[in-house]
């Protein structure tokens, strides 16, 4: 099977789906023949022209709106806000509009809307081009959060977000944009909601998000030098969040860590911790740890870049303390 | 195009349905049955004027002081008083305000409670028209208190940019709440603005339906022929406050309020009929009569309906 990057499985996944369903359109910011901030909508106008690639004016809150009210009518706008930081420009009408208008038209309507955002640590981003903010938006009843972490995942997911009829917002690490994997030709969709086990062991399960999969792979590899075997586990999905997965890998181990690169004060791993000590309590051996980033903006200096989100070592460290 | 005596009487219908349904509800409110109700009485020509006419597929997005245009595109005034009462029978089923009702088949979005953040959702609705190559318009209405959001501005700009098939429709009041135009808009002009979007703005008398109307057929017919976006300022005033949620009175004063109320959009029609013989006072009292029947039919069924039942608070979250 061929490897591609997630990036490339990106802009693969938009154009399969512009061509299956002309219901399709894509909205955002620069993403005409400049390709939009993350590059990933290369190609996509000389394709399907300017009445379905919609590149917007810097308006955020109009844009985001507008997508939403095309999608109450019956189109599947795909929007791209580039950073994740800039989606909270247009928080209102996701929160307040996108999240509430299934309710509002009971059944009558749908909304059928995706928000592709590009989140997490990058260099030189600093605090308002590198923040995770996915547990805001998981919060909300109405809305489903996704955050793939793999290629292969990216496109099944993807794929998935644009076919569901209610707003998805999706979060695409910065971590992982050049990272490849093995990605079949043939069409395929992955549920959202569904959690992946992407390495299995027995002595503690690592749940990792986003860009921290890698991260947590590679912490597991080191800690299987040792002797030590843990489950790596993906939600992959936050909202809804499949908990059988994770409670069955917790079950199994006895031990769990929670990795994202979020801060943990409020973050996502909090509501996964709860879950688990709801649902698994008697199977813990140790107390559920979560690890995340600086409770600090994050900040742009060369020297406090290992500081800004977790690392390998945390995770290893973390994981020795519990066994 | 002229309206005929029979669209005039259609338009009076309209009016006076919206005003007695109006009076109903504001009693209803202060004798506290529901709170937060925002009246719009003295505004009838704006449904009434803007609705007549618009297809089934044209699409309104309302302000949360738009129950009148709800009346004027065909919910009933029973549909109405079942969603202020909060009951089971509403098409909203009591879940939610009934502003925030949706009926595509009736071309009704449903709208918000965070004010201007209607007007990007109306402009997404003429996108999905403009794409489809359906010839719909939407008419996008909105107060003098929401010209200053973000929100109204990036959604004219953005439709203006594609020129969308949208009638902007800013219902001026003079007041945001409590706050006076002249300390919350610069400029001078709201219709001043549309310049900036190099579109048509027509400043017209909100409480002649007449005016009303032709202004609206005019800016539909740009619409439908592809010409973009046009905005329409109307200048009117409510008789009731902002809302019967403890919303007490600041600025406007007795004085001003009767000289609006003498120029009294359905006494105006009311005059223009009688003067021209297009209609009879027997004629114009039979209609009230109806109306009247009808609201108290709608209050009854509306307080004797059920509520809904607990399980339906989490239906529908998703699809």
């Amino acid at each position: 099977m061929r490897e591609i990057t997630y990036q490339a499985a990106i802009r693969e996944t938009l154009g399969e789906e512009l061509r299956r369903d002309e219901k399709v359109i894509v909205m955002g910011e620069d993403i005409g023949d400049f390709g939009g901030l993350t590059e990933t909508t290369i190609g996509l106008i000389d394709e399907f022209g300017p009445k379905r690639i919609i590149e917007t004016p810097i308006s955020e809150c109009g844009f985001v709106g507008a997508a939403i009210g095309a999608a109450i009518q019956g189109v599947r706008p795909v929007v791209e806000l580039g950073l994740a930081d800039v989606i909270l420009v247009a928080m209102d009408q996701i929160v307040n509009t996108a999240a509430k208008m299934n309710y509002f038209y009971d059944g009558k309507s749908s909304v059928p809307v995706v928000f592709r955002v590009w989140s997490g640590f990058r260099p030189s981003g600093g605090p308002q081009q590198s923040q995770s903010n996915e547990a805001m938006f998981a919060h909300v009843p109405g809305l489903k959060v996704v955050m793939p972490s793999t290629a292969y995942d990216l496109k099944g997911l993807l794929k998935s977000a644009i076919r569901d009829d209610n707003p998805v917002v999706f979060y695409e690490p910065k971590g992982v944009y050049q990272n490849t994997s093995s990605v079949p030709d043939d069409d395929y969709v992955i549920p959202l909601g569904l959690a992946d086990v992407k390495r299995e062991g027995d002595d503690a399960t690592i749940i990792a998000m986003g860009a921290m999969v890698p991260t947590a792979l590679a912490a597991a590899e080191e800690l299987s030098k040792d002797g030590i075997s843990v489950d790596v586990v993906d939600p992959r999905t936050l909202r809804p969040l499949d908990t059988d997965t994770l409670v069955a890998s917790v079950s199994k181990t006895g031990r769990c860590i929670i990795v994202h690169e979020a801060n943990t004060f409020g973050g996502f791993g909090g509501e996964i911790a709860a879950t688990l000590a709801d649902l698994a309590f008697d199977k813990l051996k140790a107390p559920i740890k979560r690890i995340g980033g600086l409770e600090a903006p994050v900040p742009v200096s060369p020297s406090l870049e290992g500081a800004a989100v977790p690392g390998q070592d945390d995770i290893i460290e973390t994981v020795r303390a519990l066994i | 195009m002229s309206l005929s005596a029979e669209n005039l009487l259609d338009l009076y219908r309209t009016m006076l349905l919206i005003r007695r349904f109006e009076e109903t509800a504001f009693i209803k409110a202060t004798e506290g049955i529901y709170a937060n109700y925002h009246g719009g009485m003295g505004q009838e020509a704006i449904p009434a004027g803007v609705c007549h006419g618009l297809k089934a597929t044209d699409k309104t997005m309302i302000t949360h002081r738009g129950l009148g245009v709800l009346l004027a595109r065909g919910i009933t005034v029973e549909q109405i008083f079942a969603g202020l009462y909060a009951k089971l029978t509403s098409p909203t089923r009591g879940r939610i305000p009934v502003y925030h009702m949706g009926e595509p088949d009736l071309g009704i979005l449903a709208g918000t409670s965070m004010v201007g953040s209607v007007v990007p959702l109306a402009v997404g609705s003429a996108l999905a028209d403009q794409l489809a190559g359906h010839n719909n318009v939407t008419i996008s209405f909105f107060g003098d208190g929401a010209v200053n959001r973000g929100d109204v501005h990036e959604g004219m700009n953005l439709a203006c940019v594609r020129k969308l098939p949208i009638v902007f429709f800013c219902e001026n009041n003079f007041y945001a709440k409590s706050t006076p135009l002249e300390l919350s808009t610069a400029g001078g002009s709201i219709v001043a603005r549309a310049q900036g979007y190099g579109i048509e703005g027509h400043l017209i008398d909100g409480n002649d339906v007449t005016t009303v109307h032709e202004a609206t057929q005019h800016a539909i017919e740009r619409a439908r022929a592809g010409d973009g976006p046009t905005f329409i300022e109307c200048e009117t005033y409510r008789w009731t406050p902002h809302s019967t949620a403890g919303d007490r009175e600041f600025a406007r004063t007795e004085e001003e309020l009767a000289q609006w109320k003498a120029k009294c959009p359905i006494k105006r029609l009311e005059k223009q009929l009688l003067d021209s013989n297009q209609a009879s006072a027997d004629q114009l009292q039979k209609i009230d009569q109806e109306i009247l029947a009808q609201v108290e039919q709608a209050i009854d069924f509306a307080a004797a309906a059920p509520y809904a039942p607990r399980e339906t608070a989490i239906e529908n979250v998703y699809r």
